[in-house]
């Protein structure tokens, strides 16, 4: 951390490169051409790929089928998550990240069920229209609605970008205890339950 | 009376009038003073607490929602100790308040939200121990106790306002909860008001609960198009879900700080026309009144509607049919030869100022429930006498009349001129109108109507310190076979006494009709187009039409109201098809828009050359009302002399009586999802002895040239030989007299 904290450039072994001037005039830009044509820089770059590939030491990924590992907080298609207590949606319908969406891209229809408690009976992400901003996301004071790390926006189906189930974390992850929570922007900050102040039951 | 109070309020010098309070005077002034339980349109409630003040020389805290300023006292509303008093109000209203606001139907425009980040409630200091309670429904309504603040407004409001008296406080600390008074369920109107007035979402609409926020409903003012009582209100519309994005209208509400809505108003809005645009029909439309020799419509348009329509009289030569409007034309003209005037006098503010009432010839209740909230607010704040004269006693007024005057069916003009020799005893008569009076064989006249003398002593008794009085005149009398005569007498009263005269127009826009359109007698011809009427092509805003129309929420226009105010319609629900301005351009009627008519209204009968996009329509936040305007007053000449009463009819037998049920009017709430369609006969025991049928039979009934089949409810409420028929969901000729003789039979 102590090392991310010293803005000190210099001490982090950056320096300067050496970068000529560009020619002005004719006669300098004539030079110029002259010299990169006769000079064979392409076979310095291919020189290196060929360096590298018989050493074999490959930095690059064979995506799709090996992907980076994303940040915690990346902000990619939303996650609908469950409550650990009941494996219940967490989504209560208050409405709050239809209205605070800027690009005007979530829906939902709410109705009263069976219990009287209010239910969710369709919800939408338009994402075509997201600008992925994140602000659903910091408004919901449930932690329902989050930013996940599923950031290829290609499908066979464009319901899978909007349809409630396809973003609901499944109940099989939720048994394994595998559903994982949000590090980012609207997510609990640490030590927040020595924060909070306890209402007094002194009765 | 005019006797000022002069005092300061914060360093301001302010005066009130005698009556009232010091946060009335405040309000008028612009000085804040929180509260939480006070409605303007109540007797304060005083159970909150917040409007405490402090007054110079008084030893503690004034409650200034029901103490009235001495002269010269200084008062403070706020300071440091005011201060600490009103945020541990708030503190204790926030114990235990369920922290359920993301998902409660209040939220965005809760009292107790606003007023807990107002005093900056973040913290709770105080604690009791929860309880269970569980939510109730009651029908439209749905009530959680947990949510409830107990500021009784609701109670304030059913009682003092609407006459229901329906619900109660049952007292019992913190346990104290809303119940209905007197029963186990709501048994009530159902006019919603509880719903609009509750600070929290304690008491709410069970078909909206949780259907949307307020911060995602669009606002439309409007006026509500059911009768003509023309009250004010926003309908509010949203998508209508995620597949149908179009607007629909998702809740009714009403600036309830100041004015009511009945049921019909506030639950009752989905009447809209959903037909698509269908070209073909409006060719076959054009087709149609080209070949037309009349247009009978109906008095549920707009004024601009109506004023198309009497260009196209003009310009095609056609009859225009409206028995509604052309009885009540007829009553209001009988009325102008005697009164000099176009319009009556009172209005429904008239009514809730007024000490002294008499109501004749309506079943107020169910037929424009406005009158009658007036009639409870007058009854309840005014403490004026009510005399209630019907043949059919109502339970729904017993809360608030004085006097109930039993007339027998069809007797109008002998209780009118009853009424007349009564109230103008004293008064400075022309002779011709004196020689009227003494011609009257008193004891004729008592004896067929069912009216007899001591009534009539008792309601001068009631009336004995009565200052500001009105007449009111109901639909009834329009299509009695004397109503001009009627229409004279009320005139006559109206002129030499303090009455003013209220007339109900029948329809939501009978008086607008009635003023623009001149109007024929009906006949039985053929090549009649029906506008939102019968005819054989119909154009109506109903279903089963030839040509569908925008229906009263779905256009702009003017109406005018029992008040004999222009009130402006506006679309809540967009309508994609036809209306009767582009028929009407086909004929060379050529308007853009049906609005450009406004300002070319009858201006001989009192309507300004006002644009229609210059009309207000909203409440201040004194609650003057800045909505259209007012028909100017216009002269008439008096030429119009009072003719002998006729001899009384006698209605025999099994008598029926076209009155809807509550919260029913016409077609259009017929429609809606909400409202209660009960189209049972409702009659006595007595009824039933004479009609030799029981409860819950299916009848046949037939009257003038109809036969209709309906079930028999037996009401033990009800009394006499008079039964109720409603009218909704029939179509029933509006020239024929509301009581009828009726022939019923059980149906095999």
């Amino acid at each position: 951390m102590e090392q991310f904290n010293n803005r000190n450039v210099a001490d982090n072994g950056y320096f300067m490169v050496d970068i000529e001037d560009y020619p002005t005039d004719g006669m300098g830009k004539f030079k110029r051409i002259i010299k990169r044509t006769f000079r064979l820089e392409l076979f310095v770059g291919l020189w290196v790929v060929m360096r590298e590939m018989i050493k074999f030491d490959i930095h690059t990924i064979s995506y799709p089928a090996e992907k980076m590992p994303i940040g915690p907080r990346y902000r990619a298609v939303h996650e609908m998550k469950r409550l650990w207590e009941s494996d219940a949606e967490r989504c209560i319908g208050c409405g709050l990240c239809e209205k605070i969406c800027i690009s005007d891209c979530i829906r939902m229809d709410t109705k009263i069920d069976e219990d009287s408690r209010k239910e969710v009976s369709e919800y939408t992400i338009n994402l075509g229209r997201c600008i992925f901003c994140g602000y659903c996301a910091e408004v919901c004071p449930e932690l329902a609605i989050t930013h996940g790390g599923e950031y290829e926006q290609a499908s066979e189906q464009r319901e899978h970008f909007v349809d409630y189930e396809y973003m609901l974390t499944p109940i099989d992850t939720m048994k394994a205890n595998a559903q994982k929570e949000f590090e980012g922007f609207g997510s609990i900050t640490p030590h927040e339950d020595e924060r909070v102040k306890k209402t007094p039951l002194a009765y | 009376m005019s006797k000022l109070v002069n005092f300061t309020i914060d360093g301001v010098s302010v005066e009130a009038k005698r009556g009232e309070t010091i946060l009335q005077v405040a309000r008028a002034n612009d000085i804040y003073i929180p509260t939480m339980c006070y409605i303007s349109k109540t007797t304060p409630c005083a159970s909150c607490r917040m409007c405490v003040v402090e007054a110079e020389g008084v030893d503690g805290f004034v409650l200034s929602c029901n103490t009235p300023p001495t002269e010269g006292i200084n008062i403070t509303t706020n300071n440091a100790q005011l201060e600490v008093e009103r945020t541990n109000i708030m503190k204790l209203y926030d114990v235990n308040h369920p922290l359920e606001c993301g998902v409660c139907d209040k939220s965005g425009e809760c009292d107790l939200q606003n007023k807990t980040l107002e005093f900056d409630i973040s913290q709770q200091n105080f604690s009791t121990r929860e309880q269970h309670r569980p939510i109730e429904n009651w029908g439209l309504i749905n009530y959680d106790p947990a949510l409830c603040i107990m500021c009784e407004k609701c109670t304030h409001v059913c009682n003092e306002v609407i006459g229901d008296d329906a619900i109660d406080v049952y007292f019992g600390g913190y346990s104290s909860v809303i119940v209905p008074k007197n029963a186990d369920k709501l048994d009530c109107t159902f006019c919603g008001e509880c719903i609009a007035v509750c600070p929290v979402g304690a008491l709410v609409s069970s078909e909206f609960q949780y259907k949307a926020n307020a911060w995602e409903l669009s606002k439309v003012p409007s006026t509500c198009a059911h009768c003509s009582a023309g009250c004010s209100l926003e309908y509010e519309t949203r998508n209508t879900s995620i597949d149908n994005a179009t607007d629909s209208i998702h809740r009714v509400k009403n600036n309830f700080e100041f004015t009511s809505l009945c049921g019909a108003g506030r639950f009752g809005f989905d009447f809209d026309n959903q037909a698509k645009s269908d070209s073909a029909a409006f060719a076959k439309a054009r087709t149609a009144l080209s070949a037309a020799k009349a247009i009978r419509f109906s008095s549920i348009i707009t004024n601009e509607e109506a004023h198309t329509l009497q260009l196209l009289k003009e310009k095609l030569g056609i009859k225009l049919f409206n028995e509604d409007a052309r009885l009540y034309s007829s009553f209001m003209k009988a009325y102008s030869s005697v009164s000099g005037k176009l319009h009556h006098s009172g209005s429904l503010d008239a009514i809730k100022q007024a000490d002294g009432i008499i109501i004749i010839g309506s079943r107020v209740a169910t037929d424009n429930p406005g009158v009658r909230y007036a009639l409870t607010t007058a009854s309840k704040h005014k403490g004026a006498k009510i005399v209630y004269a019907h043949p059919i006693e109502d339970v729904l007024m017993k809360n608030t009349m004085t006097q109930f005057m039993k007339y027998e069916a069809g007797s109008e003009e002998g209780v009118m001129a009853l009424l007349a020799n009564e109230l103008l005893k004293d008064a400075d008569l022309s002779e011709q109108e004196r020689a009227f009076f003494a011609d009257l064989d008193l004891g004729y006249l008592e004896a067929e109507s069912n009216v007899g003398d001591d009534e009539l002593k008792l309601m001068t008794k009631n009336f004995a310190r009565s200052t500001k009085r009105v007449l009111i005149i109901g639909s009834d009398v329009f299509a009695h076979t004397s109503a001009a005569n009627i229409a004279k007498l009320a005139a006559m009263i109206e002129k030499y006494t303090d009455f003013s005269l209220v007339v109900i127009p029948s329809q939501v826009n009978t008086l607008g009709v009635s003023l623009i359109a001149e109007l024929d007698i009906d006949e039985d011809i053929s090549d009649v187009v029906g506008y939102n009427a019968k005819g054989s092509f119909v154009i109506s805003s109903l279903e089963a039409a030839d040509l569908a129309i925008p229906a009263l929420n779905q256009q702009e226009g003017t109406v005018v109201s029992i008040d004999n105010q222009v009130l402006p319609l506006n679309v809540a629900v967009s309508f994609e098809g036809f209306t009767l301005n582009d028929l009407a351009k086909h004929v060379g009627v050529v308007k853009e828009n049906t609005i450009d008519y406004t300002k070319e209204l009858n201006t001989a009968a009192g309507f300004q050359a006002l644009e229609f996009d210059n009309l207000e329509n909203y409440l201040d936040k004194y609650g003057k009302d800045i909505r259209g305007y007012i028909l100017d007053e216009v002269t008439c000449e008096m030429n119009g002399n009072l003719e002998s009463i006729t001899p009384l009819p006698e209605f025999n037998g099994t008598v029926i009586y076209h009155s809807n049920p509550v919260l029913q009017f016409n077609a259009y709430t017929n429609i809606t999802k909400q409202l209660e369609r009960d189209t049972t006969l409702r009659g006595s025991a007595q009824f039933a002895a004479a009609a030799k049928i029981s409860d819950g039979e299916s009848i046949e009934i037939s009257f003038g040239s109809s036969t209709i089949k309906r079930v028999f409810k037996l009401d033990p409420e009800l009394k006499g030989t008079v039964a109720l028929n409603p009218t909704f969901d029939i179509n029933v000729a509006a020239s024929e007299y509301r009581f009828l003789k009726s022939n019923i039979v059980r149906s095999v």
